[in-house]
């Protein structure tokens, strides 16, 4: 008897949980109260749970496109950041470049991390963030004048 | 057992021959993925002369996964539980595969140096911190004294 109360209070904890989690605000009460009431297995499940959505990798096409680094210009001496092999160990080395930061991995390294996560291993920079800086707005304003006016 | 990544096999390698002052990490003879470690105290803290014993394994998926560390040692601290559980972000959504094993023990020596209770794990030793921060430490310094003691 006591213990179905105790789970449905669980469950209805774990309902509230949900809903009043939010990333951006301090969750200190809301732990505190679920340490009174939850093991922490299953406190950590849920923090984790809570984590595991905001972790979103990249999609197969943007790990595809990344661009190759050109045979000649491999830093044959340095290693990839992920498996610290050196590039120039590899007969036949495939290195992706990063767009924003320029850091450079093995392609088989780097393809595994972003297909979890979004972020450059070394600068945590977000890789797929798409940036607009080599749009001409000026053009597209004036696109838009002329359509007004004519 | 798999084979074992040359990367685990590269940081083992120089975990040994340059080990970073105050801290030790031998891999068991039996799983090269679980290491022993030990972390001194940071002078100045309350964690001072003492000598903490910790354990590390790391994960077949290892570096895509953060390495799991807990303490062994009893510690009183605002970021690690009862259970040796350490509160740490780049041990769970802020890990990155160019961290290693010995930039995760510089980050738990650096945490007992500089305790955050605004972000708690034991939520009642970080209340405790907050509210009462000198008594706080000299609790830590006590269990410092009765459980990490330094062996002769």
């Amino acid at each position: 008897m006591e213990s179905t109360d105790r789970r449905n209070m669980r469950t209805q904890f774990q309902a509230l949980f949900d809903t009043l989690r939010d990333p951006q605000s301090n969750s200190y009460l809301l732990e505190l109260f679920a340490s009174m009431i939850v093991s922490p297995e299953l406190q950590e499940e849920w923090l984790n749970g809570g984590d595991s959505n905001k972790v979103k990798g990249c999609s197969q096409e943007f790990i595809d496109s990344l661009p190759r680094v050109p045979r000649s210009e491999i830093p044959l001496k340095e290693s990839c950041p992920i498996c610290y092999e050196k590039f120039g160990d590899d007969e036949y080395p495939l290195v992706a470049e990063l767009p924003h930061c320029h850091h450079y991995f093995d392609v088989q390294c780097i393809s595994l991390w972003l297909s979890k996560h979004a972020t450059c291993p070394l600068c945590r920079d977000v890789v797929n963030q798409k940036t607009f800086d080599n749009i001409d707005l000026s053009k597209a304003e004036l696109e838009e004048d002329w359509g007004m006016y004519s | 057992m798999a084979s074992l990544p040359k990367r685990i096999i590269k940081e083992t390698e120089r975990l040994v021959s340059d080990p970073v002052p105050g801290i030790t990490a031998t891999p068991h003879e039996d799983n090269l993925r679980y290491f022993q470690v030990t972390i001194e105290g940071p002078a100045g803290s309350p964690y001072e002369n003492g000598i903490f014993d910790l354990e590390l394994y790391l994960p077949d998926e290892y570096p895509m996964e953060a390495p799991k560390v807990r303490f062994l040692t009893k510690i009183y601290h605002p970021n690690i539980d009862r259970l040796g559980r350490i509160c740490l972000d780049i041990l769970k959504t802020n890990w990155s595969p160019a961290l290693q094993i010995r930039t995760v023990l510089l980050s738990i020596q650096a945490l007992l140096a500089s305790p955050n209770p605004n972000d708690p794990l034991a939520n009642d030793v970080a209340e405790d911190w907050i509210k009462n921060e000198q008594g706080a430490k000299n609790k830590a310094r006590e269990w410092t004294e009765l459980y990490a003691h330094k062996k002769n």
